[in-house]
């Protein structure tokens, strides 16, 4: 672990999908146990999920657990990667999990019947069609915040007023 | 688990699968058209074709999409690779109607929008298009 430079270094694509794998899974326990009566269950691994979540949100995918049992289980026995890919997009996506699990939570907590199970589904959704698919969520739902005006507070010095 | 569980965990990945195949014969093809001209600071009037590309800092095709885009333009002579990030620019995906990065547009020498490609292209179609576009005596390319 001594990757402590602050610019972007590239890392195995394959590491996110991975990691995606296993959250899908553990979605879908999700929703089996909050469709089987076991909400209080159901509620604890999603908190887990979203802890997981946060985690890869901020401090980055790179420190991501999944990534690291990756990198000790998995990649050892792959050819290496073709290409490197930006850490960004990845990490951004772990943030869109985190929303639409913790908004499940609160709705949870309010008493919304089914909230676990679709917020569950929805993640699920996502992670499953990155993992198998590698379809990239931010390619679509960053654009959307982008044209919603949702982004506009970081605007780099290099870009100037845009007419 | 009861019956419910299963079959809602069973339709679930059902429907993901449907959608992610659904999605992946969708990406990266040529969808032709013949749109609104392009008028930006960055096309330049001498290209007889512009690859014009939209790209975001989260978007993971976006990179080997500029690697494909780039090696076309020094490969074609006359054609032009633009990358843009609509990160702040908002108005051009408003404009362009873009929903994905990266979108590709290709635009003709004076830059009509004459093909759309939506998520990362298909090398092969994207040339099949240039090469139209470009109505090319370009028959002698090396084979790959």
């Amino acid at each position: 672990m001594s990757a402590s430079s602050t610019s972007p270094v590239g890392i195995d694509p394959r590491s996110p999908r991975f990691g995606a794998g296993i959250t899908a899974v553990l979605l879908l326990v999700v929703i089996g146990l909050a469709l089987s009566g076991a909400d209080l269950a159901a509620a604890w691994l999603l908190v887990a999920i979203a802890a997981l979540f946060a985690w890869g949100a901020f401090r980055g995918i790179r420190k991501h657990p999944y990534g690291a049992i990756f990198r000790r289980l998995i990649r050892p026995r792959l050819s290496p990667p073709t290409e490197l890919e930006d850490p960004t997009p990845p990490t951004f996506a772990q943030g869109v999990g985190l929303f639409v699990v913790v908004v499940g939570l609160v709705l949870h907590v309010l008493g919304v019947p089914l909230a676990l199970v679709v917020a569950a589904a929805a993640a699920f959704l996502a992670a499953f069609l990155n993992s198998v698919f590698a379809y990239c969520l931010g390619c679509q739902l960053y654009l959307l915040l982008v044209r919603a005006g949702a982004l506009r507070r970081k605007v780099p010095p290099r870009a100037p007023g845009v007419a | 688990m009861n019956a419910t569980a299963v079959l809602t965990i069973v339709g679930l990945v059902l429907f993901a699968t449907l959608l992610g195949l659904l999605w992946r014969w969708r990406t990266g093809r040529v969808e032709t058209s013949r749109d609104t001209r392009v008028d930006l600071p960055e096309i330049s009037a001498d290209a007889s074709a512009t690859l014009l590309q939209f790209s975001t800092a989260v978007c993971a095709p976006c990179k080997p999409t500029r690697v494909l885009l780039a090696s076309l333009a020094d490969e074609y002579a006359g054609v032009e690779h633009v990358d843009i990030d609509l990160t702040h620019r908002a108005d051009l995906a408003a404009r362009f109607n873009i929903l994905q990065t990266p979108t590709t547009l290709l635009l003709d020498g004076g830059g009509v929008v004459r093909g759309r490609i939506g998520g990362a292209p298909r090398a092969h179609d994207l040339r099949a298009a240039l090469e139209i576009l470009l109505d090319t005596r370009h028959t002698d390319r090396t084979p790959s």
